[in-house]
């Protein structure tokens, strides 16, 4: 029963905060006026895509069969290796997040940077007053 | 409503459309991963099925590095174009002179500075133990390299970005570590090629692993230690690339406007 209430509904919490997650970093990142605003909606942005990516991955966790990392800690025997791919979760969005988060953080340096130049050249980050002055 | 905050609108609806029909089948996960997820961990450290395992415990790396290891390359281009064009942009922003003299007065107290000292060793050796047993436990090249780089980042903060260059931690020396972090990640793709061209057996570019038509491979063990052929030469070339490409990209952004 706890672990059916942990399995679905709580999960299904996670689902649902993820897309009010999205919702907002999609706001952020196009009503916000500010350029370090939109720059910390991009990160909230991928980190709910990153995080989704994980969760589509995930096992359900039924009695007595609860999911593991996938990492083969035993002696690869026949039998170990059966019992792991029984538990383990989908490795494969993991390994896709891994690379993802790495980038993102290259990326937002190079926002960053980009907003540093903005600032030398506008005097400002808003958004509204660069797109009055016109370069 | 004007029409660029409709479209926004609309987009958004559709967006998030899109998302839960992807979403559909797993809105509740499943007891079952999918087939390919199956492969995966069946073939990821199986010492009887030599031709098809990677001879890694840890799939995700194993996924990284060798099954989907060109993604990783070009994501590594990816990440190599992302900072260079940060760089580009801030490189009339800063002149790199270390100063001779550094007072110590300025920084946080000297608890913190203290603590600092201590913990940033640490802080590094975490990092290559998460890069350097990539394909043993979780972790790899991109998370140690990650790590690594909080250490000289506490440090700007602690101390001042003049205190790194004082070390010698230049942003010259960086672009170097990093440079050769990206050719040891190209000459390892092609190692096993090279092998096999100088052997005069067929081998590909980016093969880990002895395959059934291709024999040649780099060996998974050394000494009974699991090194999982070329995984550790990746993690290890990806962790130097990205802790020195962080550490250059901090220190240029701590640089930049302080001596125009």
């Amino acid at each position: 029963m706890a672990v059916d209430f942990a399995g679905t509904y709580l999960l299904l919490v996670l689902l649902s905060s993820l897309l009010v997650n999205f919702v907002l970093s999609i706001y952020g990142i196009f009503f916000k006026p500010h350029f370090t605003k939109k720059v910390i909606a991009l990160t909230i942005l991928s980190d709910t895509l990153n995080t989704f990516a994980i969760y589509i991955g995930y096992r359900r966790w039924l009695e007595g069969v609860n999911p593991r990392p996938p990492v083969l800690t035993t002696t690869p025997t026949w039998e170990s290796i059966t019992e792991f791919s029984r538990r383990a979760v989908d490795p494969l969005p993991q390994a896709l997040v891994l690379t993802a988060v790495v980038i993102g953080l290259a990326v937002t340096l190079f926002l960053v940077f980009l907003g540093y130049i903005l600032y030398m050249h506008y005097g400002t980050l808003d958004m509204r007053e660069i797109r009055r002055l016109k370069g | 409503m004007k029409l660029a905050e409709l479209t926004l609108l609309v987009t958004l609806i559709l967006s998030l459309a899109l998302m839960l029909t992807f979403a559909y089948n797993y809105l509740a996960p499943t007891p079952e991963v999918r087939n390919l997820a199956l492969f995966y961990l069946i073939t990821t450290y199986n010492p009887q099925l030599p031709y098809y395992t990677v001879n890694s415990p840890e799939a995700v790396t194993a996924i990284v590095w060798d099954y989907r290891g060109l993604d990783t390359l070009f994501e590594t281009a990816v990440f190599y174009l992302a900072l260079i064009a940060g760089l580009a942009l801030a490189r009339r922003l800063y002149r790199e002179n270390p100063v001779s003299f550094l007072s110590t007065n300025g920084g946080l107290s000297i608890i913190v500075k203290t603590v600092t000292k201590i913990t940033s060793p640490m802080i590094i050796a975490v990092g290559a133990s998460i890069g350097l047993h990539g394909h043993l436990t979780p972790g790899g090249g991109f998370q140690g390299g990650a790590t690594i780089a909080v250490a000289p980042m506490v440090i700007i903060i602690t101390f001042s970005v003049f205190y790194l260059l004082t070390r010698k931690v230049t942003t010259e020396k960086m672009l170097l570590i990093r440079s050769i972090g990206l050719i040891g990640i190209g000459l390892t793709a092609i190692s096993v090629f090279i092998i096999g061209l100088a052997a005069g057996r067929l081998a590909f570019v980016f093969q880990n692993m002895p395959k059934a038509n291709a024999p040649m491979g780099l060996p998974g063990q050394v000494n009974g230690v699991l090194i999982s052929g070329t995984l550790w030469f990746f993690n290890l070339f990806e962790m130097l690339a990205v802790a020195a490409g962080f550490t250059m990209a901090f220190a240029v952004l701590m640089l930049a406007g302080k001596e125009r």
